[in-house]
């Protein structure tokens, strides 16, 4: 199988095949040898040349998944590579789209623009409150606010369309 | 001191509190042959203090003021059900003086101060008054507004340079000047006074002893109800965010037995002079010339006090109780010296790379350290919900070694067998100082961790990875979990209709199948 798989800034393309005594994955020039078990749900043991590394994979949906090794935990993307395609040519030809999801259950205290504004990187455009703390959630890119699915006093729950930015 | 102390046998204590702090009582009475009650708020009918409890009782919903801070409720609950005392933990009701009189005249005994220690150490301005007759050291200077330059003038050369001018009317560090010798103070108070009439329509303004880069150390004390009060030495809480404790250890690595003595000696003092019986505790800044300065007493049971409890051997829980029972203080308090060192870290359910954004949710797993010198204080078990509603504290990480290196080490050792997910925590925060070599050599002021994360200098410890196989493993990782459930749903189709994402992996892995030759 050949995927992208995408983590903070870097991009590569990997293969993956199953075979008697395990898995090959390449990336890149490097190829591994993997003896992949799970200890349990969601758990697994890799064996890479002898050296065992406990990792945790949660999926997130939609090719996403939270891994975390003993270095830390952080978001992957696995990606079909005609998907990738599609979704490379169509953010050439047309405008940037983000829907911002709400990444913690909490309360909307404050919607801080309207829909069609004009807003710039860093911007605040919605403030959640959860745990007695507030936080700003912020443009990510120069750009449009489309349609805003919040408003204040509402409860939102992880993942929940916060608003959308083109 | 009242000699003659009625001792009264506590067999059932219904503890005011939740989380870690509530099993953690829960343990020392449990030890002690003590019926322990709780109180729930709705979403914590299935917190640890709960299962763990011999009783536990409903006292209202979420929001902590309907629920933990219901004072008389509580009271009355505690008689309903035949309670002799109530252990208040920290925070909530902990240090109101208003529930430890309630609790006196219900006939309930209150496991901690009098309330009338507690209304003596809880006003600012009482308490140091207090504690400058009682000779206990305090910042120099003084809050009276300096009404000219001369005024000014004297009142440094009183105090000593460098000295902090502030504005009567500021507060969080607005309309402070640091003078560091008489020749700057003539500009610099004619320029605080404007800036504080601009700022804060008030131009008074007072100075006190600018203390560069203290260090945060507390000292323990335990009182009876005999009058006698000890010192269990001190804990070094320097490593503070944003004002909140973050690592605590004992002992310090810059206090001797001398300067030990010398803190214990004025703790003491200041529990003495309002009468003080229980546990406390008394927090000082350190200045680099062992200097140091009473800051506020804390009237109760502190959050980090298992470091005490790691280097003394002393129970602080257990010997709460038998201080509210009228015993007196026994042996084991004379002289009480630390026995190697231990650290502990505060476990919070936040991002530390996200501006320490809160991350509530479900634990999907967790897997506590263990093996020697290690112990874990939690409020939390797999499955349980971290809600929105409360301190993000999900546990305690203790760690006891024989010095200070090796208990670095062990905490070191103890982090990567810990393993929780689902929610974010500040395992990685940990991770990063304990790479960091100021944390390392003891290096430590109250400034030092919120200057670190401004100036990035903390950040994921993978990143000073160079292995490739290190780098690659979290994509290694996340594509074997990708390449198995695009042939699970290959193999039996989804599982659900609903399961969208899931039927995309399938089709993925169909797709794959067919074009990938011996690449699956």
């Amino acid at each position: 199988m050949e995927l992208v798989v995408r983590r903070g800034d870097r991009e590569e393309r990997v293969r993956v095949r199953r075979h008697d005594g395990g898995y090959e994955v390449a990336i890149g020039d490097r190829t591994y040898q993997i003896d992949a078990l799970p200890a349990r749900a969601g758990l697994q043991s890799l064996r890479i040349d002898g050296a065992q590394h406990e990792v945790a994979v949660r999926p997130q949906g939609e090719g996403k998944y939270w891994v975390s090794t003993a270095q830390g935990g952080g978001p992957v993307e696995v990606l079909d590579p005609l998907a990738h395609l599609a979704a490379q040519s169509a953010s050439k030809g047309g405008k940037r789209r983000q829907r911002v999801d709400a990444y913690m259950p909490g309360r909307v205290v404050a919607v801080l623009v309207e829909e069609g504004a004009v807003v710039t990187t860093g911007q605040g455009i919605v403030v959640l409150e959860a745990m007695k703390m507030e936080n700003e959630i912020r443009a990510e890119h120069d750009g449009t606010i489309g349609k805003i699915h919040v408003q204040p006093g509402q409860a939102v729950d992880t993942g929940n369309p916060l608003f959308e930015l083109e | 001191m009242a000699d003659h102390v009625p001792r009264k046998r506590i067999r059932k204590v219904l503890i005011a509190n939740r989380g870690e702090i509530a099993v953690r009582i829960l343990r020392g009475l449990h030890e002690m042959g003590i019926r322990g009650a709780v109180i729930y708020s709705e979403p914590d009918r299935l917190g640890l203090p709960v299962l763990l409890a011999d009783e536990a009782w409903p006292i209202g919903p979420a929001p902590s003021r309907e629920s933990y801070l219901r004072g008389e409720a509580i009271v009355e609950l505690a008689v309903k059900i035949g309670a002799d005392a109530i252990h208040p933990g920290y925070g909530f009701l902990s240090e109101r003086a208003g529930f430890a009189r309630l609790c006196r005249d219900a006939g309930i005994t209150f496991i901690g101060p009098s309330p009338e220690a507690i209304d003596a150490m809880g006003s600012k301005v009482e308490s140091r008054r207090l504690m400058i007759a009682a000779g206990v050291p305090v910042v120099p200077g003084g809050k009276d507004p300096l009404p000219d330059l001369d005024a000014a003038a004297a009142a440094a050369e009183t105090i000593g340079y460098p000295v902090m001018l502030k504005a009567a009317a500021g507060g969080g560090g607005k309309g402070m000047r640091m003078i560091p010798s008489a020749s700057e103070l003539p500009s610099s108070y004619r320029a605080a006074r404007s800036e504080a009439a601009a700022s804060f329509g008030d131009d008074s303004v007072y100075l006190e002893k600018y203390i560069e880069n203290p260090r945060h150390v507390e000292i323990q004390v335990m009182g009876d109800l005999h009058g006698r009060v000890v010192s269990l030495g001190e804990r070094e809480c320097s490593l503070q965010r944003r004002h909140q404790k973050v690592v605590e250890e004992a002992p310090s690595s810059v206090v001797g037995p001398d300067l030990r003595r010398r803190m214990g000696e004025a703790a003491v003092k200041a529990a003495a002079a309002v009468g003080y019986s229980n546990a406390g505790t008394c927090e000082f800044l350190l200045d680099r010339n062992g200097d140091f300065y009473f800051l506020e007493m804390n009237t109760r049971l502190q959050v980090e006090h298992p470091v005490t409890e790691l280097v003394t051997g002393i129970d602080l829980v257990q010997a709460q109780i038998r201080v509210a029972e009228g015993e007196p203080l026994g042996p084991e308090f004379d002289d009480v010296q630390p026995n190697g060192h231990a650290v502990e870290v505060r476990l919070y359910a936040e991002d530390p790379w996200q501006r320490f954004a809160p991350s509530p949710g479900r634990i999907e797993m967790l897997r506590w350290p263990d093996g020697p010198g290690v112990r874990v204080d939690a409020g939390v078990y797999e499955g349980s919900e971290v809600s929105i509603y409360y301190d993000p504290m999900l546990a305690k990480l203790i760690v006891w070694a024989a010095d200070r290196e090796r208990a670095l080490n062990r905490l070191d050792r103890a982090l990567s067998e810990l393993r929780v997910e689902g929610i974010r925590t500040t395992v990685p925060l940990f991770k990063a100082l304990l790479a960091d070599p100021d944390f390392r050599s003891g290096n430590l002021d109250i400034g030092m961790l919120d200057r670190k994360l401004a100036a990035g200098e903390l950040h994921p410890v993978a990143d000073a990875s160079d292995s490739n196989e290190l780098a690659d493993l979290p994509l290694i990782a996340a594509v074997l979990a990708h390449h198995d459930l695009a042939h699970r749903q290959t193999a039996t189709g989804p599982a659900t209709p609903a399961a969208s994402h899931r039927s995309r992996w399938g089709t993925a892995g169909r797709r794959g199948a067919v074009r990938g030759g011996s690449w699956s």
